[in-house]
């Protein structure tokens, strides 16, 4: 079953700037991020992945087009868009004032700050500061496995702490 | 019956599987409703993640021609600069543009599309509005000088000739609706697909 159309538009629109973000974030390179966004948009209305159940659109686009800009990135052609950052780099720095969304921002940082230092840091790495889960488990020397194990606890915990009526 | 992804649901709705996996997960999540809601709790955390990043810088204004990998992609990009600037099939110049542009037709113009059954080495796929109002056809490897035609009944309408691009294109307005496209070559059908409105 493919999307309608209308209801495929109006997710795009209202929240085009987050998708063309979650792109640019891993490609840095506009163009590069424009045929992120734009392809993985096409494969979910042609191959009509998106299943109801599943749960709302947005967060599955997003999911999409960060998928879609990995899978760019991990292409041979497509490797040198991505900037890997020194580990000096404080990968925990959210800068508010220049985020998609402040609010959400807000509580996306009080969130991650309940998490224990552990799964924090690995999330904040491997998503923030754009390091594959193996460039991770080389800067902490601790292995890939333990690292994949902290960052989906981390991201069920989160999830929980972030869903509605969970009080923070 | 597959087993259930376990971390691998947090770590796919992040990307931190390759394609291969992501495919065996996608399939696996095609019947599972308990990785499923698993993927989509972790997707949306992943939403909200997403909200901290800045958003993309804005464009430095700058012209290019750059055709798109994804036959289907350009097809609709190429009916949707179309519908909206004439007739004329050209390069989409601005990413951007070119994203929202196409993402309006969607909405604006309900349409759907489809494979036309081709003769090998032609791999051909027309986009069209439900209301008939126009037609895009996308082909790679159609002999120069092919044609799109429409056929309705007995009568077999000539929508006009593909251009000599990589792929070949043609895009047409108010083609009508009817019951097959073809694409003709010296009067002979090479490829044919079934409009569904």
């Amino acid at each position: 079953m493919a999307l309608d159309e209308p209801g495929f538009d109006q997710a795009y629109r209202a929240h085009a700037s987050r998708l063309r973000a979650v792109a640019f974030n891993v490609l840095h390179e506009r163009e590069a991020a424009e045929d992120a966004v734009h392809n993985a948009l096409m494969r979910v209305w042609s191959g009509g992945s998106f299943r109801a159940d599943r749960g709302p659109l947005l967060p599955f686009l997003i999911a999409c087009v960060r998928r879609e800009a990995l899978d760019m990135v991990r292409g041979t052609k497509r490797r040198h868009l991505r900037e890997v950052k020194a580990v000096a780099d404080d990968p925990l720095s959210i800068d508010e004032t220049a985020a998609i969304d402040p609010i959400e921002t807000r509580r996306v940082q009080l969130a991650l700050g309940s998490l224990p230092d552990a799964q924090r840091d690995v999330i904040a790495r491997a998503y923030f500061g754009q390091r594959t889960l193996l460039e991770v488990a080389r800067e902490t020397d601790i292995p890939l496995g333990t690292v994949k194990s902290r960052l989906a606890a981390g991201l069920r915990r989160l999830h929980t702490v972030l869903s509605p009526g969970v009080s923070t | 019956m597959t087993q259930h992804l376990e971390d691998d649901a947090e770590l796919y709705a992040l990307g931190f599987t390759d394609r291969e996996r992501s495919d065996e997960i996608e399939a696996h999540l095609a019947t599972c409703a308990a990785c499923c809601a698993r993927v989509a709790a972790a997707e949306a955390v992943g939403a909200s993640l997403a909200a901290a990043l800045p958003p993309m810088p804005a464009a430095k204004s700058q012209r290019r021609t750059w055709w798109p990998q994804l036959a289907t992609a350009a097809a609709v990009v190429f009916a949707a600069t179309s519908v909206l600037e004439g007739n004329v099939v050209h390069v989409a110049s601005d990413r951007a543009q070119r994203t929202d542009v196409a993402l309006s037709v969607l909405a604006s113009s309900h349409f759907a599309h489809t494979t036309l059954t081709s003769n090998p080495g032609i791999v051909a796929k027309t986009i069209y509005s439900r209301d008939g109002s126009w037609v895009y056809v996308v082909a790679n490897g159609a002999p120069a000088g092919a044609h799109l035609t429409l056929r309705e009944g007995a009568a077999s309408h000539d929508l006009g000739a593909l251009d000599a691009g990589t792929p070949s294109t043609l895009f047409v307005r108010q083609p009508g609706r009817g019951d097959e496209f073809d694409l003709v070559v010296d009067g002979k059908v090479v490829a044919r697909g079934k409009p569904a409105y």
